[in-house]
């Protein structure tokens, strides 16, 4: 990157169910821990990027409310961004820009998302048509995560990867989850519970599928000028990068589907522009909605080798302890996952291993992470790389 | 290829434009199509009214033969609201002969098969035509 941008302040609400709580007030509770966190005042804010609220929020127009609400003048930017799964990925990525750009020197992304509201059957109403063509795929009833089961058997069958092998994953961030205070699902689970749980998206059952979550998440951005004034523990963004295939779902012209072409090309660029290789990651947090995702994802991001992403799981080498450790916050799986919020609370965990504040999950030696986040079937993806110090 | 005729509505019936009204009309008559660019020879699937490959405009229809081989398939157990009554069913990805990927549901009377052939049905629901895709054999079968 053209220059080191600093993360110096998080605030995360803990990944549930909220019930029928505003948007707007559990994003304050997540707002206001990272500015005391920051240690910034309210006139250093330069700009506010958030993540689009899902449809059903009631309040639209969601960052200019949110803007009046804390009265607080931008001469950066106030605007919400979307792009699916993606969506808070993109929030932070926009905020690194603003800095960059020289818009301001501190700058904030926030999310919140709340899915518990509205049941799972009426919710796929609204995102069968996100994740496929509504005219010539949507009528044949495939789910957003239909493709990443699909991916699944794919996998399966090319790898002779196993059943136990893929759910050995789900046990892992399980594991993970028990020492996250913020995760959804922090009860141990067997390998037998997650094989035999009641089927979503055949082969994969209800603890290989994400739950549904409610949270918030708010991060403070800043130049490394800033960051170094303010005398407290900060990470920083090292390098980032994009790519988008040129597919929705799947391509008309037929490709490996579980190869995430976009994975490895976005982290390809991002590991160009940190200049450090796959090798040198020693943690990663993941965009993984299902098992079979982060075994795709750890091999297309060059963490695991091809093909033994899910004998790697299996293994425990992308558990704590392990020679990679994947999602220590649990994942998606177990951390929970509010979309819109999901990669802004994959930052949180990054900038508490970093800063060595993860307590009993802490990874030993942590200096350099990753991040991912993506749309569709992995169809695009955002990578960004963490660093303990520029 | 077969067809079967389905005494209700389309769950979730696509709409249909100018340009996609060929593709629909066709798969009423039972014959699965797409548009090929008369300038780079290139394919593409859904039918679209302009060359994805080169962006001309210039296209023409190209008959399918619906048939090809199974690339994943998936039983979707929880489904959108709207597809509620016809839980659970088998989405896939088949690749068909003529160099297409493409959607669709499988009809699995029998275990699907990576890799195996398949072959195109039409399903005539009260409002639209749709392609679903069966093993070769249950087709053989059939006849």
């Amino acid at each position: 990157m053209r220059e080191p941008i600093a993360v110096i302040g998080i605030g995360a609400v803990p990944v549930g169910r909220y019930g029928d709580a505003l948007e707007h007030e559990l994003l304050l509770a997540a707002f206001a821990r990272a500015v005391e966190d920051a240690g910034v005042q309210k006139d250093d804010i330069g700009g506010l990027v958030f993540s689009h609220p899902r449809t059903y929020a009631k309040q639209r127009y969601f960052a200019t409310f949110m803007a009046g609400y804390l009265r607080l003048q931008s001469a950066a930017t106030v605007l919400e961004v979307v792009g699916d799964g993606m969506t808070g990925g993109l929030a932070f990525d926009k905020a690194v820009d603003e800095i960059l750009l020289g818009k301001c020197n501190v700058c904030m992304a926030l999310g919140v998302s709340m899915e518990t509201q509205v049941a799972s059957a009426e919710h796929m109403n609204l995102t069968m048509r996100a994740v496929g063509d509504v005219d010539f795929q949507a009528p044949f009833g495939f789910t957003p995560i239909s493709w990443y089961a699909m991916d699944a058997v794919r996998y399966m069958h090319e790898y002779g990867a196993t059943r136990e092998q893929l759910a050995s994953v789900a046990v892992k961030n399980r594991r993970h989850a028990g020492l996250n205070p913020i995760a959804q699902y922090r009860d141990e689970l067997t390998l037998a519970e997650v094989l035999d749980a009641r089927p979503i998206v055949e082969p994969l059952g209800l603890l290989e599928v994400p739950p549904r979550s409610d949270g918030a998440v708010a991060l403070v951005l800043s130049d490394l000028e800033t960051a170094e004034k303010l005398d407290r523990p900060y990470a920083v963004v090292r390098g980032r990068g994009f790519f988008h295939e040129g597919a929705h779902q799947i391509s008309d012209k037929p490709n490996s589907m579980i190869r995430l072409e976009a994975a490895r090309e976005a982290s390809r660029r991002a590991y160009e522009d940190a200049s450090v290789s796959a090798a040198e990651i020693d943690f990663a947090e993941l965009y993984a909605p299902c098992t079979i995702v982060e075994v795709l994802a750890s091999e297309a991001l060059g963490l695991c080798p091809e093909g033994e992403g899910a004998l790697w799981a299996q293994r425990g080498e992308t558990a704590l302890g392990g020679s990679i450790p994947l999602c220590t916050s649990g994942g998606l799986l177990s951390r929970g996952h509010p979309p819109l919020a999901t990669p802004l609370y994959n930052v949180v965990e990054v900038v508490q291993q970093l800063r060595g504040e993860a307590g009993e999950r802490q990874v030993r030696d942590a200096e350099l992470a990753l991040t991912s986040a993506e749309l569709g079937n992995y169809n695009a993806a955002l990578v960004h790389v963490f660093g303990k110090s520029v | 290829m077969r067809s079967i005729r389905v005494d209700r509505p389309a769950p979730y019936p696509p709409r249909v434009s100018a340009a996609t009204k060929p593709f629909w009309e066709a798969l009423r008559e039972e014959r699965l199509t797409t548009t090929r660019c008369l300038d780079c020879e290139d394919n593409t699937f859904p039918p679209k009214p302009i060359c994805p490959n080169c962006f001309s405009s210039r296209l023409t229809w190209q008959p399918l033969s619906g048939r090809g081989t199974l690339y994943s398939y998936c039983r979707v157990w929880a489904g959108p609201e709207v597809f509620r009554e016809e839980l659970p069913y088998t989405v896939c990805v088949v690749d068909l002969d003529e160099g297409l990927r493409l959607g669709s549901r499988f009809l699995d009377t029998v275990e699907p098969e990576v890799g195996g052939r398949v072959t195109a049905v039409f399903v005539h629901y009260t409002d639209a035509t749709l392609f679903f895709f069966e093993p070769e054999a249950a087709r053989k079968n059939e006849s």
